[in-house]
């Protein structure tokens, strides 16, 4: 639930006719599809940082549904799942510890599944490729696995297709929806023009 | 980490000498600490004719014992009645006899062993100290001269002799034994029980009068006990309060080197703190990110904790290495020259300590410094 939530480095002008930002308030429910819909520079990657939690430049308040006290790094791990617009891989691991890091950290897949999931993606052959040698699409994909591999209520994806082709994006978009039906978890992505690879419940438009 | 190993080296060192110096300074009171002097008034061509202005009186005593530097005074206790002392040869003969007279001093002060500084009423051998000068007047002086043989300090603890007292209260005799010889006090010692009571026995009774005192100093590197004794007319053997300052000197020496040797470690303490501040400034991007995928800071700093302690270890242990077989050096050096042997060993405490410290201080740094990134 977000009361009254707006950037501290945008005016209330710019985010007039967001249905977001400073709206009373918003109520995200954790087992719905959300799409939140803008352009560029208008607060998509803020919001779900926010939401996320590493974003603190903000005025307003947002409630989870769990303690507001619970520790980060645990709400990290088990409750919400995001994959970064900049993907923040370690550009000096491979495409499979990549993955593997986080996998240690929440034992949430076996290495087959990974191993499959990559192979999915056509991307089996690159497992061992350091991150650093991975096109922008492959990169992609490595980092919607990783936010695979942890048990979460809510998943955040930010512009996730934004340099896949049609085809692949539709494997990926699989690949998500699986693990979504799997966890009966919920879905923010932000996008730049209307989709409906989710059957997205509610269209959140940030801008006009 | 070099710097870390330098500077704990010296300081170890630093710290284990002092105690080894103030062990060693303790122990050999008669070489170095003059803890006590023997005081006496200066004697002019007028006290010869008048001899009372050589006591000291009531309030000379008290003034000296409400010194701030004096620890206690204790006057000489000196035999009011005649003391010949005799050596018989076969069939009684006397051999050799001399007048003597006798003088005690609280056991406390006595640099000499004290297991035979015995007497009771019951017993009739009075021990007795002499100073190592006589003998060395003796056997270097007298005996060349006279063409005598020379005599060890064992033959004349073997040799027991007569002693004739003679005083206002009658006659008493004897046998006395060396048991010691001092080089501190300059005097016939006698234990005190036997001299108040032979005082009493034979002698004026109690001795009221003190011309000699023994004064014990808290601290004899005090400079203000210099100061005091050139402003008062008494005479003191300045060498012994030379000798003295010696532990003074020493302990400023040390002191200083302490000192360097603590600017050091906190000197390369900071360095270790900055280089750990620079590898993680220069990890910044990893810390973050796995901060954001859902790493606690605890684990994120476990490894450089691991590091950190590896390394400070590291140091500590080859710090620790060194300063032991420099130490043992030391030691081994200054167990040539003095009967002494080095008991206290604070090196591995010591090095624990700092290891303790260098590495709670890197801790706080280190968690401080990966808050300070994910934070950002």
């Amino acid at each position: 639930m977000l009361k009254r939530v707006i950037p501290t480095y945008m005016s209330a002008e710019e985010v007039l006719p967001s249905e977001v930002y400073l709206q009373e308030e918003v109520r995200l429910q954790l087992d719905k599809r959300y799409l939140l819909l803008a352009q560029s520079g208008d607060g998509k990657t803020s919001l779900l940082n926010i939401l996320y939690g590493c974003n603190r430049h903000f005025h307003g308040s947002v409630d989870y549904p769990w303690s507001n006290s619970s520790a980060v790094d645990s709400v990290r791990k088990e409750k919400l799942s995001y994959v970064f617009q900049d993907l923040k891989l370690f550009p000096s691991l491979t495409a499979l510890e990549n993955i593997q890091i986080k996998n240690a950290l929440t034992g949430h897949k076996s290495e087959e599944e990974i191993l499959g999931m990559l192979e999915r993606v056509g991307l089996k052959q690159k497992s061992n490729t350091l991150a650093a040698s991975l096109s922008l699409g492959q990169r992609q994909r490595v980092a919607v696995i990783r936010a695979l591999c942890q048990p979460f209520q809510m998943l955040l994806l930010d512009e996730p297709f934004s340099h896949l082709d049609a085809e692949n994006s539709t494997i990926l978009a699989d690949l998500i929806h699986e693990e979504l039906e799997k966890q009966r978890a919920g879905l923010i992505m932000t996008s730049l023009s209307p989709s409906n690879v989710f059957d997205f419940d509610q269209i959140l438009k940030l801008s006009l | 980490m070099l710097s870390l190993t330098l500077g704990s080296i010296i300081l170890l060192i630093t710290l284990q000498l002092f105690v080894d110096i103030n062990s060693l300074l303790e122990k050999e009171t008669d070489v170095f600490a003059q803890d006590c002097v023997v005081i006496n008034k200066n004697i002019s061509v007028l006290q010869s004719y008048d001899k009372e202005g050589i006591y000291f009186s009531e309030k000379e005593i008290d003034e000296l014992e409400s010194q701030s530097f004096i620890k206690s005074v204790s006057p000489f206790n000196v035999a009011t009645f005649e003391v010949e002392a005799q050596i018989k040869g076969a069939a009684g003969m006397s051999m050799l006899a001399t007048e003597l007279f006798f003088e005690s001093i609280p056991d406390e002060y006595l640099d000499v062993p004290l297991d035979h500084w015995v007497w009771d009423e019951q017993s009739n051998v009075i021990p007795i100290v002499i100073p190592e000068n006589y003998i060395n007047l003796y056997n270097f002086g007298f005996a060349e001269s006279q063409n005598l043989p020379v005599i060890s300090q064992k033959t004349i603890e073997q040799v027991a002799f007569d002693i004739r007292i003679k005083g206002q209260g009658g006659r008493g005799s004897f046998r006395g034994n060396i048991v010691g010889f001092s080089n501190k006090i300059n005097s016939i010692l006698v234990p005190e029980e036997f001299l108040d009571w032979a005082n009493q026995q034979f002698g004026k009774g109690p001795n009221q009068k003190a011309n000699r005192l023994l004064v014990e100093f808290k601290d004899p590197s005090d400079e203000a006990i210099l100061q005091y004794f050139n402003t008062q007319d008494y005479s003191i053997n300045e060498n012994e309060l030379e000798a003295s300052k010696l532990k003074f000197i020493f302990k400023t020496a040390l002191s200083f080197s302490f000192l360097i040797a603590l600017v050091i470690v906190i000197l390369s303490i900071t360095s270790v703190l900055l280089s750990f501040s620079l590898v993680i400034q220069r990890n910044v991007e990893q810390i973050s990110t796995l901060f954001l995928i859902g790493f606690s800071l605890a684990t994120i700093a476990r490894y450089y904790r691991l590091v950190l302690g590896i390394s400070t270890m590291l140091a500590l242990t080859v710090a620790y290495l060194i300063t032991y077989f420099i130490h043992e050096l030391i030691a081994s050096n200054l167990s040539n020259y003095f009967a002494w042997k080095s008991e206290e060993n604070y090196l591995l405490i010591g090095a624990i300590a700092l290891f303790g410290v260098v590495f709670t201080l890197g801790q706080w740094k280190l968690v401080r410094a990966v808050r300070g990134v994910v934070q950002a």
